[in-house]
């Protein structure tokens, strides 16, 4: 039995259909879609504009839920639960990294990596102990009191993932992470990612554009018209 | 619940001191609340001011006989065969009487005098009070500022200080009223009240100047208790062939007061009202400008797991807070320019009557009451509104 529940993939969609009314008319996103990843795994989604991937993401975080078909993440069936539920789930289960960030310019770096801990019964040490470890975590220890607003993309990004990690949430759901960053800070987010994926064992799935980002994850899923169309692995 | 404090306290603190980033919006908001909260104030503290000055001219000890059916003293006319009843009339007509056994009384008429205001000034309509020397005394809370009280069957006049300031009138002046010159010897004061707005005179003198001879208007009595006024209208009721009215002065100048007061707030609510819709369609304004703002924060706040009731809770707190400045102000605005304003109005003789606005704390808490109902209002749809934004928001928006 106990065998049976570590085979099983930590992340399943199946049957998964999806529409948007678009001026009065259901426009299908998606219609009968699978999907299996395995807790530990790095996958990157590809796919021109329009081709679901928003949508997926939408769906895996919970703040979108399928028309039909079943999402489970974990022992949690998102598929099945109401808003406040997925919203309690999020607090307690994931973290995102956003491509513009998302910071609270008037929150330090500390503040708003302490963001997730306030929907957590911790003390104010406790919360400040996390949010330390965290930030120099992502190689900003010293720079707590920093606003956003004085620091650059790629510092603003390693906060943004601070704050994905500080409640410790096993699954990292990455919007085109690297879309506002030059090449070298990119691949230093990227390497971070890589890192959290290897060393601390998160899930993560990474939408993106950029093929080079692409080649960070175990393997990448190329998105068309609401299926998968190719599946590449990490050599 | 400590959870849902702390994520309320982020988003106040988010929405506060994001404040400078809709600056202008939120400074129009606050001034617009401002200015409703200033002219409500305005108009209750003129209301309140009449009334207070009407109010505490009126003694409840003191009985205001009239005659003819009114119970106005300038309609009032009391013919002198009933005052020499009334006078004749032994025993305990719940009227009180000096040691000779005379009713303490004063018989009174009122004319409208123009008045000029200064040299070159323009001609005011004052209230000439004609009374017996008793007058003064009957009356309560009067008292000299200079001078001395008229002597009885002379021109001479005191005015109350509010005019004598006004009109620049001393002791030693000489004003014309009418056809002929009256001395002022003295004025008086009575703590504000409608009182200070008289000119009063000896009763024979005033009707002499303005051929008057044997009118009297009103017969001012000393009641002999506080539950005598019910015993002085039966006797009146008895003895009279003309119909006469026996009113407490408080009486007679609270039903005055009352009319003309509630006709004051009759015009300020209903334009203060009006303001305060124009108002909450500001506030609405500005509040659903600042949702918009705060989309991406409040979309990613949601996100990471903030409830709705944090994202309603800090919109709300925001929007009160800015009709609370607006409050503010108004409120220190109407004190600075309203309490202790001199104005006047035409009183019930036909004459000027001078009160001082008073911003009092009912008028305050009135007024402050209705700039934080515009808060509340304009906030509470931006509030929904802002819980009912998409999350999907924080994920396709520039931050």
């Amino acid at each position: 039995m106990t065998q049976h529940i570590a085979q099983e993939p930590y992340i399943a969609l199946k049957g998964i259909s999806k529409a948007y009314n678009i001026g009065g008319q259901a426009v299908p996103i998606f219609s009968g879609l699978d999907l299996c990843i395995p807790h530990g795994d790095f996958v990157a989604v590809m796919g021109p504009s329009g081709s679901g991937k928003s949508t997926l993401l939408n769906m895996l975080a919970g703040i979108d839920r399928p028309d039909a078909g079943s999402l489970r993440i974990g022992a949690s069936h998102l598929d099945q639960m109401g808003e406040a539920a997925r919203s309690s789930w999020r607090a307690h289960h994931m973290g995102i990294v956003f491509q513009f960030y998302n910071l609270l310019p008037i929150l330090t770096a500390a503040e708003n990596v302490e963001l997730p801990l306030l929907l957590k019964p911790l003390s104010r040490r406790e919360r400040r102990i996390r949010v330390e470890r965290v930030l120099d975590l992502v190689g900003l220890g010293g720079r707590e009191r920093q606003y956003p607003g004085v620091m650059s993309g790629g510092q603003q990004q390693r906060v943004g993932i601070a704050r994905a990690i500080v409640c410790d949430p096993g699954l990292l759901l990455c919007d085109e992470p690297t879309g506002d960053l030059d090449r070298k800070s990119a691949d230093e987010i990227l390497e971070m990612l890589c890192f959290l994926n290897r060393q601390l064992g998160k899930t993560i799935v990474m939408v993106t554009h950029d093929p080079q980002a692409a080649l960070h994850a175990k393997r990448t899923l190329h998105l068309d018209k609401g299926d998968f169309v190719e599946e590449r692995r990490a050599a | 619940m400590l959870s849902q404090l702390q994520q309320t306290r982020v988003m106040i603190r988010a929405n506060l001191f994001s404040l400078h980033r809709r600056l202008a919006i939120s400074i129009s908001m606050a001034l617009s609340v401002a200015i409703v909260v200033c002219v409500l104030a305005g108009f209750l503290a003129m209301a309140k001011g009449f009334e207070t000055a009407l109010a505490s001219a009126g003694s409840s000890l003191v009985a205001v006989v009239l005659g003819g059916g009114t119970n106005q003293e300038a309609g009032s006319d009391i013919p002198a065969s009933v005052l020499r009843t009334i006078e004749a009339t032994a025993g305990d007509i719940g009227a009180a009487r000096d040691p000779a056994g005379n009713l303490v009384s004063s018989r009174e008429i009122v004319v409208p005098v123009d008045v000029q205001q200064g040299p070159g000034g323009l001609a005011r309509t004052l209230a000439l009070r004609g009374m017996e020397a008793a007058g003064p005394s009957i009356r309560e809370g009067i008292t000299l500022s200079q001078g001395r009280f008229f002597t009885p069957g002379s021109r001479e006049i005191v005015g109350g200080d509010r005019l004598a300031g006004e009109f620049g009138l001393s002791a030693g002046d000489t004003v014309r009223l009418g056809a002929v010159d009256w001395m002022v010897v003295g004025h008086f004061s009575a703590h504000g009240s409608a009182f200070e707005s008289e000119l009063w005179g000896d009763l024979d003198a005033v009707r002499a100047a303005f051929n008057r001879q044997g009118q009297v208007q009103s017969l001012r009595l000393r009641l002999s208790g506080p539950d005598s006024l019910k015993r002085l209208q039966d006797s009146l009721s008895t003895m009279a062939e003309t119909p006469l009215t026996a009113l407490s002065e408080a009486g007679l100048y609270a039903a005055q007061s009352g009319r003309t007061a509630s006709l004051i707030r009759s015009f300020g609510w209903p334009i203060a009202l009006l303001m305060a819709i124009g108002a909450t369609a500001g506030a609405l304004n500005t509040m659903m400008s600042s949702v918009s703002d705060r989309t991406v924060e409040i979309a990613t706040v949601r996100a990471l797991g903030f409830s709705p009731l944090s994202a309603f809770i800090g919109t709300w707190v925001e929007a009160m807070m800015l009709a609370a400045i607006g409050v503010i102000l108004g409120l220190a605005a109407s004190w600075i320019v309203f309490n202790g304003w001199q104005a006047s109005t035409i009183g019930a003789n036909n004459a000027r009557m001078a009160f001082q606005l008073t911003v009092s704390g009912d008028v305050l808490a009135t007024s402050g009451l209705l700039g934080l109902a515009i808060g509340i209002l304009g906030g509470a749809l931006p509030a929904i509104a802002a819980t009912r934004l998409p999350i999907t928001a924080a994920l396709r928006a520039r931050g």
